[in-house]
């Protein structure tokens, strides 16, 4: 039983970051329909950024996304304004192609500069851990669900509270529409975008001291990431944080009890079932 | 000029005679090309054509956009060296037992995934591949990561007469050039058939097209069994020619995303579309990753091999193969949205407007 809650422990605090990344899909699939195969190169992106203010500047990973946030969200502006933009009205199969394409980008100029060696980011804290009840709780994985529920707070917030955040929304649920209102929907992608890339960026910067920093690790995210948000319902921000929890649970506590190699497999079975049975997600209610 | 302009709207000809005179010239070809290098880069376009054809019956014709299709094309590839590595069945007949499993499992696989459409279904293919990557990588049928490593091939023979003993490269060139000349000519018919005009009915609007009594599903399903069988057959001929297999090669979604690459990148739903793809794409890729490029820039006296510029391409052109790949992927999403082929036919049509 110990085992149990002890996978499960870790699990809800990996969750955590996995809802990040989820989030920022879901948002960027909501305003533009896009389906961004490049997410997971983001957040290679962000671990980079993160790992070089490290070892360079010696910023502590937790304390450098204040930098991270900014860079990402620029970087992801750019490239909605000069790229994801010129494609919203072509082709699905053109857009995820492009997306692929800037994906490939990322990750071989990535590791064109700096090889494709892995890196290990390691702090004071990487290996330290607390008990509680007789559980063991890795401190860097706690430290990052702490910013992870800080930044999504922030975030509902922002998404639910502020002119902006609202017609982020609208423009999600009907473009056609929230232009009529006279909402500038073409700014509200850039946001969006920016949003999405600054998330997954952060989401980078919390795991990169407990994970291998390598220039080809965004795949493994970006098919994550689709779970998460097909999980939760394409657009829906609360199904993406609640979907992103159930997958980091299900990768814990399936690597126990079913053995790690085959947790992928159950992973994407759970994925298509929930595709065939209830492809508006589980809290989705979208038309589509 | 005329004449040829005349005939291009119609069945004519002259098309008919070039392509012929092609086959032709390529069935020759190795009676006059030594370079077995030539004849490697030869066999890898003919994967690619044969794969990215199949492929193209889904995606181009019937407007499927799997991203998913190494998982057909792993099946092709694993059955049949399964089959000749643990059970002693020779290949020839194990790649048709791997072209029956891979559309077995396909229409399975169809008749639950094409209830979906458009980016769903594009996330159902990409799934169902990963789920047959992570299968094979625990399998011991497969041999996990370790892949499969052929030891040899037997002969292939008529009676008693050896046909070939696959020592050289040109029986793999020969099994690749037939299987795209059947691949383009099944196209071609697919294409001219009511079949086809199904399919394109689906792909424009699968509603217009269920109310007029075309069952999606079960025309989705046709369309991805033609498809499979190719890509499985361009499955099981790269295992037979690289002579080795393993999950991160053949059943990657690089592989998957490479595919749909050589179809975009010729152009979409057109006959020879995957075939001009393929020809850019392969030689292309195979030329950076050999480090030529670099070497013939350095030789063309551009630049010095001793420069920064000069050590620092020799050293890293090969490894950015794949960066170069997704700039030209960028550039041609952006700059040539219906492929090489439709931006050939746009500027084409552009000029005769302007002789007019």
């Amino acid at each position: 039983m110990a085992v149990f809650f002890q996978s499960l422990i870790s699990g809800i605090l990996i969750g955590g970051v996995y809802a990040l990344i989820g989030i920022g899909l879901t948002i960027i699939f909501g305003v533009m329909r896009i389906i961004n195969f490049a997410h997971g190169d983001l957040l290679m992106v962000g671990m980079y950024l993160t790992y070089f203010l490290f070892t360079l500047l010696h910023i502590d990973p937790f304390v450098s996304i204040i930098v991270t946030i900014p860079l990402m969200f620029l970087y992801g502006a750019f490239l909605q304004k000069f790229f994801i933009n010129r494609v919203l009205d072509a082709l699905p199969q053109n857009q995820i192609l492009l997306t692929i394409g800037l994906g490939l980008v990322m990750s071989n100029t990535v590791m064109l500069a700096f090889t494709s060696d892995y890196r290990i980011l390691t702090t004071t804290y990487s290996s330290s851990s607390f008990n509680v009840f007789g559980l063991s709780i890795s401190t860097p994985l706690l430290i990052s669900f702490a910013i992870t529920i800080v930044i999504t707070a922030i975030l509902y917030w922002f998404l639910y509270r502020t002119d902006t955040g609202q017609a982020i929304r609208a423009t999600a649920q009907d473009r056609g529409a929230a232009q009529l209102m006279g909402i500038n929907v073409k700014r509200m992608s850039i946001i969006a975008f920016g949003l999405g890339a600054s998330l997954a960026g952060t989401a980078g910067a919390l795991i990169a001291p407990t994970y291998y920093i390598f220039p080809q690790v965004g795949s493994v995210f970006t098919l994550k990431a689709f779970v998460i948000t097909v999980l939760g319902g394409m657009g829906s921000i609360v199904g993406a944080t609640l979907g992103g929890v159930l997958i980091g649970i299900v990768e814990s506590v399936g690597g126990v009890y079913i053995g790690s190699g085959w947790k992928d497999v159950i992973v994407f079975v759970v994925f298509l079932l929930v595709l065939l049975f209830k492809p508006s997600g589980l809290l989705g209610t979208s038309k589509d | 000029m005329r004449l040829f302009m005349h005939n291009m709207r119609g069945m004519s000809v002259f098309p008919v005679l070039l392509t012929v005179a092609a086959a032709a010239g390529l069935f020759l070809l190795p009676n006059f090309v030594e370079s077995t290098y030539a004849l490697h880069i030869m066999i890898l376009i003919f994967i690619s054509v044969i794969m990215g054809t199949g492929w193209n019956i889904l995606g181009g014709y019937t407007g499927q956009y799997s991203v998913g299709h190494a998982a057909y094309f792993g099946i092709g590839a694993y059955t049949t060296l399964i089959l000749m590595q643990y059970h002693h069945i020779a290949p020839w007949y194990g790649a048709w037992v791997g072209v029956v499993v891979a559309v077995a499992i396909a229409l399975v696989v169809g008749s639950i995934c094409f209830r979906l459409r458009g980016p769903y279904f594009t996330l159902a293919s990409i799934a169902v591949a990963e789920i047959f990557r992570a299968t094979a990588l625990n399998l011991r049928l497969t041999n996990g990561a370790e892949g499969i490593l052929i030891t040899d091939i037997p002969p292939f023979k008529i009676g008693n007469t050896v046909i070939t003993d696959f020592m050289s490269k040109v029986p793999f060139y020969y099994m690749g050039l037939v299987t795209l000349i059947i691949a383009i000519i099944v196209t071609r018919m697919v294409q001219n058939s009511k079949l086809g005009y199904y399919f394109q009915a689906i792909r424009e609007d699968q509603d217009a097209a269920h109310s007029l009594g075309i069952n999606p599903t079960a025309y989705k399903n046709a369309a991805l069994a033609i498809s499979v069988v190719f890509t499985s057959l361009a499955g099981s001929l790269y295992a037979l020619y690289v002579g080795f297999i393993d999950p991160s090669t053949v059943l990657a979604l690089d592989l998957s995303v490479h595919i749909v690459m050589i179809c975009i990148i010729g152009g979409i739903g057109t006959i020879w579309g995957p075939a001009i793809g393929a020809v850019i794409l392969v030689p292309f890729s195979e030329a950076l990753r050999s480090n030529m490029i670099a070497q013939a820039l350095i030789d063309s006296g551009l630049i010095s091999e001793n420069s920064r510029i000069g050590s620092f391409l020799k050293d890293q052109l090969s490894h950015a193969h794949v960066l170069i790949y997704g700039i030209l992927l960028v550039i041609v999403i952006l700059y040539m949205p219906d492929g090489i082929l439709g931006f050939a036919r746009k500027l084409l049509t552009k000029r005769r407007k302007e002789t007019i």
